[in-house]
């Protein structure tokens, strides 16, 4: 007892397997997102480079008094601005700008490694 | 020919301040407050006017940048006075610093396009190189008040930042 397998079969199949390991992936990450904290401080992001996973979050608290941002390189996106004491958050996407800066203080440079 | 000249009127207004430098240590706590305050004010007017006068992008982003910083180590300002009662008083020193001031807007006034420019980033850059010498060397080793002096240390910080932007503008934009 044999079972066939057409073409097409194995191509749904393949494609609904996608899905649904996407699904799962998706729903793995929203429920269980890592939350990284980088601090703003004396004019640095640190830790300056964080490693994250599709779906974290990055939270960026300002210990400064100056305001800052965190704004990716080519201003795909941005946090706008960060007062002293308070704390913007981004969601990680899969094609996320993965070098940012502060665009008050050009000097001040962060990266975003994303796992894949 | 005229650029420089432009430069060495703003570079003269500045030597005015730091002639004072000495009688600018005798001055109160309160005084020294009113001192960057004003210090802090002046130059948002700079920036406002970079931003009406020059189309360089650079310059907006610095000159966004010095408004966001000097309004934000104001704000920080007014609220530590307000948290000690207390209120700025008015003084020679701040009094000669919007005298000078006047002298630099007058100037700019009369500047457009890259003359502007030029003129604006060295001003920012003596100015920095002025005021954060004097808030250094002069002002805070005679602030009475921990928690005055805290923020003028703070305040220290973000204008030595400034400076070194605006040094990097003056060196991009005379290269």
């Amino acid at each position: 007892m044999t079972k066939t397998i057409t073409r097409r079969g194995v191509l749904v199949g393949a494609a609904a397997s996608a899905a649904v390991s996407s699904t799962s992936l998706t729903s793995a990450n929203a429920s269980r997102p890592k939350t990284h904290e980088v601090r703003i401080t004396q004019f640095k992001f640190e830790p300056d480079v964080v490693v994250v996973g599709v779906g974290d979050i990055i939270r960026w608290s300002n210990f400064d008094l100056a305001h800052h941002t965190a704004t990716g390189n080519a201003f795909g996106w941005d946090t706008g601005e960060i007062a002293k004491g308070m704390s913007k958050e981004m969601v990680v996407t899969g094609d996320m700008e993965t070098r940012y800066f502060c665009a008050f203080h050009p000097h001040m440079k962060g990266t975003i490694t994303i796992k894949l | 020919m005229k650029k420089t000249i432009s430069v060495i009127a703003i570079s003269a207004a500045l030597c005015a301040f730091q002639a004072s430098a000495q009688d600018v240590a005798d001055l109160n706590d309160l005084e020294m407050a009113h001192v960057a305050y004003t210090a802090d004010n002046i130059d948002i007017r700079y920036a406002h006017m970079a931003l009406a006068l020059s189309s360089n992008p650079e310059i907006h982003a610095f000159a966004n940048t010095m408004i966001s910083d000097h309004t934000a180590v104001n704000e920080a300002a007014l609220g530590l006075l307000d948290k000690l009662g207390a209120t700025a008083q008015d003084n020679f020193f701040s009094q000669a610093l919007n005298d000078g001031a006047e002298q630099v807007i007058n100037n700019f006034s009369n500047l457009r396009g890259v003359e502007f420019d030029i003129a604006y980033a060295a001003n920012e850059l003596a100015y920095h190189q002025t005021v954060n010498s004097l808030v250094e060397h002069t002002m805070i080793p005679n602030i009475d008040n921990d928690e005055v002096r805290a923020l003028f240390q703070q305040g220290l910080e973000i204008f030595k930042v400034h400076e070194g932007h605006a040094e990097m503008m003056v060196k991009e934009l005379t290269e």
